[in-house]
This record gives structure tokens, sequence and C-alpha cells, in this order.
């Protein structure tokens, strides 16, 4: 009787299989098509697709019912390190990481299915995620390993160091996928190193092309730095990846390296099948207070004055917010938003110019913003439908100090912050002009946005809370408190029917949706209780 | 049976050894630029606890108890916060992941235990200045590691500075520091108003971490001049006259500070960047907060939290309130909010000036 209850289930579970497509048969196998238009069901590229948006067209959860979000599962991954990735998700799985660790976990009950752990040397200080080719994963670590793993069971398919954690590099970043290429970027401020990008062969390991951010280490009066630890998106028509590339190297001293010190702190787009540059944009020439440009390199299509234009957005560290044309790299718009006090104006190619007196000195420069700048690593959205590119704001004041006994090597200097906050800012693209601005906190959030087609802006304040903006006007409309501030960009996905919002805070990941029926409540309807 | 479970513990822990092993040429680059490990005395190398220790105990915790954080902990100075029936009971029984050596008993146990409790033989090359065993080179090599993974991108590699951390060597923390019991607190708890986390650490952890701090504070003070960071000597660029003339017209800081009150003798209390930091902004200003209540009583306090949805003070009795914001009316009255409305209006030499007129206030 047993026997034969379970296998009328399992014809059921049979039929139910087969009914629900081809994708659920290509279990944990990334289609690479997929890529270049990502299904609800996924999210299978760091920024969710290609464009660096972080837009959803999923509307289930809308302006009018999100009072009602609530808590779907959390995943404790039970150790300190705090979740600054953003998920992957593809056929049912979620992917994601801390330093040393990737967990993959169900996305509809949140429960562990397998778990790596591979201790290392090297910097620590967070980590964004892996990538996906087919049945691969692909997973940075501290001690600059590109490791290939199996997404069915973490297992390892290849292993290789694509930099020198003993000359001081590390890496945090989740690789690119483009075609058959898993393009990876490399970290290290504490040395002068040259930044680069790497290309990998998916199935062998075997480096396809390496493209230098800088000239080799003891060129004379050439700068060293331009790491490229975030990221980049990638327009398929063009066939150019873009990628935001560090600060230069010595950070804070900048007489070693005279001139703009290409191509750091800038904006760069790349051949992705030759490693090739089509073009450099830099938005910081000379920059001597740490303002990476790493920020994501958001890919707009849509009308700029009148204009039909092919368009990447990037609100920089630097406190400038820079609308290029991607086709060119040509400047239609540089506009700080927020407090900035270190140009002397912006010259013609739409380059703030550096003012020589706000460089690091003995006695100490009073800057804005601070290191850590007017935004970071969390990703900002772009929402078409508004035109409103939202980000993560950190208005700051700090000063820097540099004096000779400090050396050209490395950090070559010393700043402190000295004060600043969390502020959403949802900027009109067009004229860089703030619509609405929402306040976070002091010190600064940290938290990535999200925004929806229902007109929904996702993001976290800076005391641990959630929060659902309504893009139209940044006002709150539901929030959870999740015990510390959000360090990572939110995700969301839909499966089964049901749209998800996912966050994280500390160690641990939380899914959020609408309330289902219960299978005990569904029975009651149906007996008309 | 029992073997055949010890065999099914070790058989992972030789899967991390393969690890280790792949990764030992690292680690013996990455020491290059510390004192490095010389041959050890004979009289503890030849003896039969170290050797015990080579057969039993190296494979994990390192040829010379340096450990191989984070997996292994550093045995180096075991004997300060564990008792030789407690190492012996370990060494039997096993603990976490470690497997049981019922063998090692008698006077291989005796040995064993003479041999770890003995001080560091490398601890002849430790940096100058070092006090104790337990800032030994080879508990500090073992702490640079930990450092590197955990501290090193705010602190800096060297421990002097880097992205958004201060400088450990001249942290008043690490120079009031002895054995551990200031830093240790500060890295447990984290600081958090400095956005510092909080690290969950072992003790032999932390005992490495400490050691590695220490001899890096202790190599840089053993070079005075050419010191890298802010000295007070750095901040003496101003003019006192202007910055007289700032604080009481165009600064505006006349409004609330007094020369003769509440800034009397400051520059005595604060010097150097300490000082320009609380010029500046004073972290931890304390505001008023008044909430009125729906039947219209009000409370006065002093703000404990604010965000969007809740307002909490904390009243004269040091009893702490709450409210949700939908709920109450607040009013907050804070007056180090003048320090941020003065920030867009100033110039290096306004900041300069008033810094050289704040430290004649002694």
């Amino acid at each position: 009787m047993k026997l034969r209850k379970d296998a009328s289930a399992l014809a059921i579970m049979a039929i139910l299989f087969l009914a629900a497509g081809p994708i659920h048969l290509a279990a944990q196998n990334l289609d690479p098509a997929n890529l270049l238009k990502p299904p609800a069901d996924s999210w299978p590229l760091y920024h969710g697709d290609y464009s660096g948006k972080r837009h959803s067209s999923l509307s289930q959860i809308t302006p009018q019912n999100v009072a009602n979000l609530s808590l779907a599962w959390a995943f404790q991954t039970n150790q300190g390190a705090q979740i600054k990735s953003s998920p992957l998700l593809v056929d049912g799985v979620l992917f994601f990481t801390v330093p040393d660790n990737i967990w993959a976990v169900d996305a509809r009950s949140g429960h562990q299915i397998w778990h790596y752990n591979r201790p290392s040397k090297g910097e620590h200080i967070g980590h964004r995620g892996v990538a996906m080719y087919k049945g691969w994963l692909y997973f940075t670590t501290p001690d600059c390993h590109l490791i290939s793993l199996n997404a069915k069971d973490g297992s390892v398919h290849w292993d290789k160091q694509f930099a020198d954690p003993n000359q001081g590099y590390w890496s945090t970043m989740a690789p690119l996928v483009v075609g058959n290429h898993i393009i990876a970027g490399v970290s290290g401020d504490f040395d002068n190193l040259v930044g680069y990008l790497r290309s990998f062969d998916p199935e062998t390991g075997e480096t396809q092309w390496r493209w230098n951010s800088t000239p080799p280490a003891g060129t004379p009066n050439a700068t060293t730095g331009g790491m490229t630890w975030m990221t980049g998106t990638y327009d398929p028509e063009l066939n150019l990846i873009y990628w935001g590339t560090g600060n230069p190297t010595p950070v804070l001293n900048g007489q070693t390296r005279p001139g703009d010190d290409p191509y750091t702190c800038s904006i760069v787009a790349i051949n992705p099948d030759t490693g090739k540059l089509a073009w450099g944009f830099q938005v910081s020439p000379h920059d001597t207070h740490d303002w990476d440009a790493v920020e994501t390199p958001v890919l707009v299509d849509a009308d700029f004055h009148g204009k039909p234009r092919k368009m990447l957005m990037q609100s920089s560290r630097n406190g400038f917010f820079f609308v290029l044309d991607r086709v060119t790299g040509q400047s239609l718009l540089t506009v700080p938003y927020g407090p900035v006090n270190w140009n002397l104006g912006i010259d013609k190619q739409g380059r703030p110019i550096p003012d020589p007196a706000k460089e690091p000195a003995p006695d100490g420069r009073f800057i804005a913003p601070d290191e850590g700048g007017m935004t970071n690593y969390r990703a900002p959205s772009f929402d078409p439908k508004t035109g409103l590119f939202i980000v993560d704001a950190h208005p700051s004041y700090s000063i820097y100090f540099a004096k000779p006994a400090d050396g050209t090597y490395g950090w070559a200097g010393a700043d402190y912050g000295l004060w600043g906050k969390g502020v959403i800012e949802a900027i009109d693209y067009q004229t860089g002009k703030i619509r609405w601005s929402h306040e976070l906190g002091p010190g600064g959030s940290g938290a990535g946005v999200l925004t929806t087609d229902s007109g929904l802006t996702i993001t976290g304040d800076a005391f641990g809370s959630v929060l659902a903006l309504n893009t139209s006007d940044g006002k709150t409309l539901w929030h959870a408190g999740m015990g510390d501030p959000m360090q990572s960009s939110p995700i969301t996905y839909q499966l089964d029917g049901r749209q998800y919002i996912l966050t994280s805070s500390g160690g641990v990941l939380f899914a959020w949706a609408l309330p289902q029926p219960t299978p005990a409540s569904l029975h009651s309807q149906a007996r008309g209780n | 049976m029992k073997r055949l479970r010890d065999v099914a513990i070790l058989t992972p822990l030789i899967a991390c050894l393969a690890f280790y092993l792949a990764q030992a040429p690292i680690q013996a680059a990455s020491k290059a630029a510390t004192p490095t490990q010389t041959a050890q005395p004979a009289s503890t190398q030849d003896s039969p606890g170290s050797k015990s220790y080579s057969t039993n105990c190296a494979i994990c915790h390192g040829d010379n108890r340096e450990g191989i954080l984070p997996a292994f902990p550093p045995l180096l100075g075991i004997q300060h916060h564990l008792t030789d029936p407690q190492i012996s009971e370990i060494i039997q029984k096993g603990k976490d992941r470690m497997p049981g050596f019922p063998d090692i008993k008698g006077d291989e146990m005796s040995s064993l235990l003479h041999y770890l409790a003995s001080a560091d033989p490398s601890a002849a090359t430790a940096v100058p200045g070092a006090k104790s065993t337990s800032q030994s080179s080879g508990l500090a090599d073992a702490g640079g590691a930990l450092f590197l993974q955990n501290c090193a991108f705010c602190h800096g590699r060297d421990t002097m500075g880097g992205e958004s951390g201060p400088d450990l060597t001249r942290s008043k923390v690490v120079l009031a520091d002895v054995n551990g019991d200031q830093i240790s607190q500060v890295v447990h708890e984290g600081r958090p108003e400095k956005k510092m986390p909080a690290f969950n650490f072992s003790a032999p952890e932390m005992q490495s971490l400490v050691a590695f701090i220490h001899a890096r504070a202790a190599l840089a003070a053993s070079n005075p001049g050419g010191r890298r960071g802010v000295d007070v000597s750095d901040l003496q660029t101003g003019n006192a006259e202007a910055g007289k003339q700032y604080f009481t017209g165009a600064g505006g800081c006349s409004q609330c500070h007094s020369p003769t009150g509440d800034l009397a003798g400051v520059a005595k209390r604060f010097e150097g960047l300490e000082l320009e930091q609380r010029m500046l902004y004073p972290r931890g200003a304390r505001s008023k907060v008044t909430v009125t209540l729906p039947s219209g009583q009000q409370m006065n306090g002093t703000l404990a939290y604010l965000d969007e949805f809740v307002v909490a003070l904390r009243d004269a009795k040091g009893t702490y309130h709450s409210w949700q914001i939908a709920n109450v009316k607040y009013n907050v009255n804070s007056p180090v909010e003048a320090h941020v409305n003065q920030f867009s209006k100033y110039t290096d030499a306004d900041i300069h000036n008033l810094m050289a007129y704040l430290q004649t206030l002694r």
C-alpha cells in the first residue's frame, strides 16, 4: 500500500516535472542566452542583467500592497563576516558568498543545499558574489585564485591563481561572464601595483587576454593602481564591456605620478573578445583621495535632451554624477550630487579639474566627500519610467594629510573622516537635479538600491531597517528592522508565481514576500469554512 | 571501530593539510618582511616533548607552534590561558574537530606539556621592545596573518592606518594595553559609533593579534625621526590671532563656546589631531529631545535613538523610554548641528588658524 502511494506520488511529481518545461530539466545549468534576457525566475548576473540598472520588471509587490510584505524565510550563515554579495538565482537555487565561503540555498525555502569553504590567507574585507556559465560557478578568493565549481554540489572544477597575493593583490569581486569569457579583476591599495582585468576560458581556466589599467610598476613619472574590483556591465550590440577602475598609487601622494594618471579612476570600454580598449574616460584625473571609480557603469537607452542615446551613467565616489555617450565615451553631463570642494570647475571633456591646493598636505586639507566617497560599491538603480537614477549617497567631510615621511609607496599619507550621513537621492539624469531625497541616518547606510516596475525602491537605512520607498516621491511605504545595516544590494525574483525581495544584514539573508495562503487555510476554504 | 572513527576524523584534516601544504610557499614568502624563524636551541629541539610535538601536533599547529590560522590555533603561550590538566585533557580526548590522542600519556605527556610551556625559541629574534613571551615573533607572525585577513584593509597592512581606520601604533588603546587587556575588548566589542565591527576571535587568535600589534607599535616607536602620520608639530601652520577673529566672527563659534568657559584649558585636555577632529566635529555630542505624548504630557531627556519610526530618550534618572513616532510629537535640540552647518563655509586657512587659536587655550 505504501509502495503504491509512493509510486503514485512519484508519478504526479514526474508529470509536474515535465509540465514545468525545459528550464527545469536543465537544473543548475544556465543557458548563456538567458544572460542576454534573464527570465523573471532568475537573477543570473551580479547586477541581474548586463545593463547594471538593477531594475526589475516584476510587479506583484506594489506600492498599494507592500505594507503587507512579510518574512518568507531567513538564512543564517552562522559566521562573523557580513554578507556584501549579491546572490545569483538560477533554477530555483541561490548562490551567495562571504570571503572563503559559498552557499547554495533553496530560493523557495531558504534551506542550505551545499556550502563550500576554503580558508585562505589574504585580505578578507568582503566578497561580492559568484558568476555562472552553464553548470559552473566562478569564485574569486582573498589569495587571488579564480575557482570554478560545479553548481550542483560545489565540487571544484578547476582552480587558477590569477594574481600574486605576496605582491599585495587580493580579490573580492564577482566575475562577469560574456560569451565564453570569464572576466575577473583585482584589488590592492597597499602596494604600488598595476590593476588589470583578465579573461579566462570557462572550461579550462586558460587566460584569454589581460588588459592593464596602468603602465608597469617602475615606469618613470607614471602611476600604478587602477584596480578593477567591481563587476562591470556589457552592451551586446556594441560588444563592449564597461568597467570602472580604482585609484592611482601611491594613494594620497601624487608627486611621483604627475599628470592625469590614465586609466586610474576611469570608466573604460573594452572589447570582451580581444581585451582591447575602445575608449576611456577619467572621472578623477590625478586623484589623491582614494576615490575609486568602480561604481556601476549603468547602461541606459533613452532620450537625452530630445535625442535617442546609448548612455552610460555613473554616480561616482568622487561626488560627481556622470552621463556619457557609451558609443564614443563623450561626456553628456557632469554634475555634483552632494557637497564637493576639491575641484576647480569642469574641463572641456566633462572631467572635474582637481584643485592642487586640495591635495593632502602636512597640515591637513579639509575635503568633501570623505575617503569612503559620496557613494561606494553598493549598487544604484535606474528607474526607466520616472527617468530617476537612485543612489545611496553619503554627504561627508574629512581631513587628508601627507608629508615626506609618509613616502611614495602604498597609502603614503593619512586621512580621517569627520562626519557623514546617508541619503537616498533620486537624480534626474537629464539635468542632474535631485528630484527627491530620503534621509537614512548618521554615518550612512551602505545599502544598495533596487527598483521595480510597480514603482518601488528597495534599500536600507543607517539603523538596520530594510525600506520600501515610493519611487515617485521617496516616501516610506514599508520597513522592517533586520538588526544591522544592509551591506549588500537587494535583488528580486519570482518563483511559482510569488515575488521575493532578498536583503541581507550581518551574516543573515532575508527573503520577503506577500503572505500566501497556507495549506490549512486552503483546505478550510475548500470546505467552505 | 574507534580507530575507524579516528580515521574518519583525520581524513578531512589531511585534506585540509594538503591544501595548506600547497599554500606553504606563500606563507614562507609572506614572512620575508618579518623576523625569520631561526634554528631552535638544541635543548628544546631534541627533547622528548619536542619530538612528540613534531610527531603528533606540528602537522596542524605548525612546526614552531605558530598555528595555521584561521583553521588551527597557535599553541605558543597556551600556558597563559589553559592549565596543564586542561591541556592534557584536550590532548587525550580531542576538542571540536581536533582528534584525541589517547596514546599520549605518562612521561610523554609530561615532556610534551613541558615543551608546550617553553618559551618560543625564535623569541630571541623578536622585535626590540617586546615585553613578554606573548610578543614573541612566532606568535606575532601568526597574528600578522590574522591581521592581514581582518584588519589590514582599514588599519593598513603595517597597522599604521589605511582606508578609514586609524594608525594603531599611535592609538591610545594600544599604548595603554597590557597583554591584550585593552585591545581585546575593542576587538571583541567593536566600535559601532566609528563603524568598526566586532570580531569573534578565539583566545589564541586574540593573543597572536595582540602580539603582532605590539610588535608593530614597538617597531614604530624605535623610529622616532621621520615618523609617518600626523604629529602635533604638523598642526602649527595657522595664525592664532586670525583664528581668534574667526572664533568670534565669521566662524560663529562664540555663539555656543567661550575661551574662559567650556573651552578653558581645552589645549591641555586634547592636542594635535584629536583636538582638530573635536574642533571640527565633536563625535558623541549629546542632543536634547522633548517628546509630547497623546495625553499632552511632555517628556524631556537626552536623545537616545531616532530613526524614521522610533524616538527614544534617556530621562534625568537614566531611564530609557521609546515611542513609535506615529504616536507622538517630538522636538530635537541638537547644538552640534552648528558644526555641520559650518562645513561648507570653511577654508583650509580658517581651520589652521582656528587650530592655532585653540592651542593657546591652555
